[in-house]
């Protein structure tokens, strides 16, 4: 089940000499609302999409939580249009329409902060990899090191629409892009090696042309030939997110990734995903330090367990049905869910081209009696993703359970509106996992790589220094 | 009556357009990376009043095609990394609050609803102070980062840009600018009857919309062009707000700008639809004489063969290193590249009955821009010059490094053309279309109801 009962707050005890294990957090941005139709409560800024002047406004409260990053989700089409162009009723309730093209967002975001890492969503279904590897890698020279892409496929038939194309791309020929669309942007990355400019006056040598490096990439998708016309990032190279959890997902991440965003219902659910990933992780030479794995949380936080369980009500008396069966149909794999009768159960589901791991979480919540509606109403409030609400102690003994009980390495925090349900995280439950010992009172570092404690890469094509 | 004001834009060719500029003693050579250094300039002009800055733009290190050859006589070459400028100017945009923020973006290698999208998101963070300038890819060193082994023929490029530029403006129309209700009691986000499909299908592109941003404080972002080609002229009178052009001499500055102006008029379009800015690079002094001794300074930085390199994009193909130095520029072959900068650089050189070596350093001090070497008084005559001579309405300012030579033009040249009234003391308005005196574009699914309704 996706929600959290509240219990009683209890102190777990851990060995004194043994420095703790500690939470990391991003804050999702899914403006104007994570739930979709949270942009109606009363305390919601319904211009988040569009008006930088919050962003900025949030991206500082963030900041001042010190939250590792902010990261925000992102689609090359308007949702639903579609559906609305083939002549579907649309639902004028949601509030995903419009929004500030993430990336950009970013850039502006890196100008008016110093430490929180800043990570967008963009899609290797519809981009070239020279432009994507120069975007990213600019943002990361603004921010001084501190920038992450979120790797995606394109799986909403939305999108394809806008680029030529009829239907979306398979989902197997979408990976196998995204896998090479990633190292051709990762060795674009080290086109230069970190001493490669020399800027020497006297001589008037800009460059030592030894340490610039051609990729010469020619594959099944794609020829580019490089370099890349920005200098090595400060952090040595941007840090990768995926948020894909379909085998070939998983498999990707493995490899490739040093975040990993996952929707995972239960602890259990939470220690066999982090198991699973460090597993296949580990066949690339990779340790629990490269990859760091962040399942998705809707805190709503009370002063009183009172409180907090009245937020909850209110927002889900402001889940819309339609939404909800909307967020439904979506993971049907073509089956028409609107023939069947909201109140009944899930019927069996045709495999899904699009959102697989999606998939089976719902089968799994039908598995346990949940009607189509009331599968609804928990996709429409946070988009499967757990909810827990509590005060902040109680917040704070679930994910420090989740810690210690290795479910997670921290938790990509949606929130039903903004920007007041991300104020109280920061204001409320982030003090309380200070006291605890379980978050940092400071940034470790200036780039987000050192906030997250994942390695610097090296650069491939530099040579190993001679050893005397 | 009011003087005809003049428009000023600093265009950022970092590290430095001279081409040796860099190793000038007051040159900060790490300007091409450094965020902090970028923000400072913009942040200086802005309180000069400038009306905008603008950023080139190539998708490639410069010379790369030649390097994957062999050829490494290029290490000398200072612009080679920079930061991305669309990215760039958003971040630009968050710590300014009235410059108009203008960067390159090709149509050759890009989807036209990620450009649409990324300026419409540039012009929401700024409120309302982008510009697109929308150019054709003309170097050689981009086809191959794309996937191409050579670049675009010419007129291809332009058939492309041109149906580029329609999906861009037409997916900017998407929402009316009342569509957004965010209804929070009676639970409306958005009019559906005021989004609209584009629908558009045509030998390039297939783009069905809507754009997932809305329009923005200024309507659209400003569309700038910089081809001054025939098919370049052409595409500017019809779609441009402004036009960056390289222009030497006030005779052919003249006819180009009556030129496109006259162009425009083919296209419903007045004359003050279109502003046309010739960039110069100014080198001053407290005397005409010291602002010689300056010039000077700076070529004496610049190797001959350094020279000869920075007319290689222009010389069609032909190795100029063959041909003796103090001989005339031989014949250049056609070039599929920069069609009319290679025209304007063999006419200057035959006019002035320049030698190769002199034709070289002279385009490399300036990339084919006119350099204005004197006083600020000399300098700010010049611009009101060929502003009252209908050979310009305003200028885009170049600097052969920085950010020296960029304060120097704030703090002597702005306050000589204010004192002459041709130029702002305050900013008319928050908006680029403000400063450039430019309509707001209407809704074109807004003013058809409108017409339907009539």
């Amino acid at each position: 089940m996706i929600i959290l009962p509240p219990k009683a707050s209890t102190m777990i005890l851990t060995k004194p000499d043994k420095p703790k294990r500690q939470l990391r957090f991003g804050a999702f941005m899914n403006v104007p609302s994570s739930h979709p139709t949270g942009w109606r409560h009363p305390d919601a800024i319904a211009d988040t999409d569009l008006c930088f002047r919050h962003l900025a406004d949030m991206a500082r409260m963030a900041e001042h939580g010190r939250l590792d990053a902010m990261f925000f989700q992102d689609s090359v089409a308007i949702p639903g249009s579609a559906g609305l162009y083939g002549g579907k009723p649309f639902n004028p309730r949601s509030g995903r329409q419009a929004h500030i093209e993430p990336v950009s967002a970013i850039a502006g975001l890196a100008a008016i902060t110093s430490h929180l890492g800043l990570i967008s969503t963009c899609t290797t279904s519809y981009n070239e990899p020279y432009n994507v590897a120069r975007r990213f890698l600019t943002i990361d020279h603004i921010s001084g090191g501190r920038v992450g892409w979120n790797l995606v496929t394109s799986q909403a038939e939305d999108e394809a629409m806008n680029f030529g194309l009829d239907a979306h791309l398979d989902h197997a020929l979408r990976y196998e892009r995204a896998a090479e669309f990633h190292d051709v942007v990762v060795g674009l990355w080290d086109s230069w090696e970190d001493d490669a400019f020399l800027r020497d006056k006297e001589s008037g040598v800009w460059f030592d042309h030894t340490k610039m490096h051609f990729l010469n990439h020619r594959g099944k998708h794609f020829t580019v030939r490089g370099p890349l016309n920005v200098a090595r990032s400060p952090q040595g190279r941007p840090v990768i997110a995926q948020a894909g959890s379909s085998d070939v997902g998983m498999e990707l991440a493995a490899r490739t990734a040093d975040m990993v965003f996952t929707a995972q219902p239960t602890i259990r659910d939470g220690q066999a995903f982090c198991a699973e990933m460090r597993t296949r992780a580990a066949k690339y030479g990779r340790g629990p330090d490269h990859l760091r794995i962040f399942p998705g949380l809707m805190p709503i936080v009370g002063r009183t367990e009172g409180e907090a369980r009245e937020k909850y009500e209110e927002l889900r008396e402001l889940v819309d049905d339609e939404v909800g069966l909307r967020g439904v149909a979506r993971l049907c794999g073509g089956l028409n869910i609107y023939d069947y009768p909201p109140d009944g159960p899930l019927p069996p589901l045709p495999p899904s081209n699009a959102a697989r791991a999606r998939q089976e979480m719902i089968i799994a919540m039908g598995k346990r009696g949940m009607t189509i509606r009331e599968i609804g109403r928990v996709l429409g409030m946070s988009q499967a993703h757990r909810v827990a609400y509590g005060t902040p102690q109680q917040l704070a003994d679930d994910m420090q359970e989740w810690l210690e009980a290795d479910a997670c390495d921290g938790f990509n925090l949606l929130f039903a509106h903004y920007p007041k349900p991300l104020e109280d995280f920061c204001l409320l439950v982030v003090p309380e996992l200070q006291r605890r010992g379980i978050f940092r009172t400071e940034y470790e570092g200036t780039t987000l790589r050192a906030n997250l404690g994942v390695p610097v890469p090296p650069n491939v094509f530099a040579q190993e220094p001679a050893h005397a | 009556m009011r003087r005809r004001q003049l428009h000023l834009g600093g265009f950022f060719s970092t590290p430095g357009n001279h081409l040796a500029g860099w190793r000038h003693p007051n040159a900060v050579p790490t300007a091409d990376m450094d965020f902090r250094l970028y923000a400072h300039i913009t942040q200086m002009v802005e309180r000069a009043k400038f009306d905008t800055i603008f950023f080139q733009d190539t998708a490639a290190v410069n010379g790369s095609r030649a390097m994957a050859r062999g050829d490494m006589t290029r290490t000398r070459i200072s612009r080679i990394v920079k930061l991305e400028p669309t990215t760039l100017l958003c971040a630009l945009a968050a710590v300014t609050s009235h410059i108009g923020l203008i960067a390159t973006a090709t149509t050759t290698y890009n989807e036209p609803y990620n450009v649409a999208r990324r300026f419409m998101s540039i012009d929401h963070i700024s409120g309302g102070r982008a510009g697109w300038n929308l150019v054709t890819s003309q170097i050689e060193d981009e086809a191959q980062n794309f996937g191409y082994a050579e670049h675009v023929d010419h007129a291809k490029r332009y058939a492309r840009a041109a149906e580029f530029y329609d999906v861009v403006v037409g997916l900017w129309d998407s929402w009316e600018d009342d569509a957004l209700l965010r209804d929070k009691a009676a639970g409306i986000y958005m009019d559906r009857d005021k989004v609209h499909f584009l629908d558009h299908e045509g030998e390039h592109f297939k783009v069905r919309g809507p754009l997932n941003v809305t329009r923005s404080a200024q309507g659209w972002p400003v569309v700038a062009q910089a081809g001054s080609s025939e098919a370049g002229r052409e595409l500017a009178a019809k779609t441009a707000d402004v036009v960056f052009t390289a222009q030497t001499l006030m005779d052919e500055a003249r006819a180009f700008y009556a030129d496109v102006k006259g162009r425009a008029a083919r296209y419903g379009r007045s004359a003050e639809d279109i502003v046309i800015m010739p960039g110069i690079t100014p080198v001053l002094g407290a005397t005409m004489a010291e602002a010689r001794e300056r010039y000077e300074e700076l070529q004496a930085l610049l190797p001959d063969d350094l020279a000869l390199q920075s007319m290689s994009h222009i010389s069609g193909g032909l190795d100029l290193s063959k041909f003796p130095l103090d001989g005339p520029l031989p014949e250049l072959p056609p070039s599929n590249a920069a069609k009319a900068r290679q025209a304007l650089v063999v006419k200057t050189a035959r006019e002035q009955n320049m030698t190769l070596r002199q034709i070289a350093r002279h385009t490399a001090a300036a990339m084919g821009h006119r350099v204005l070497v004197g006083t600020a008084e000399y300098i700010a005559d010049e611009l009101v010059r060929w502003l009252k001579a209908d050979a310009a309405d305003g200028f885009n300012v170049i600097c052969n490094h920085y950010p020296k030579p960029l304060e120097d033009f704030c703090q002597l040249v702005v306050p000589e053309l204010q004192r002459r009234g041709v130029f702002r003391t305050e900013y008319e308005g928050t908006t680029l279309r403000e400063h450039l005196g430019l309509r707001v574009p209407k809704n074109r699914y807004t003013a058809r109801q409108r017409q339907a309704a009539d």
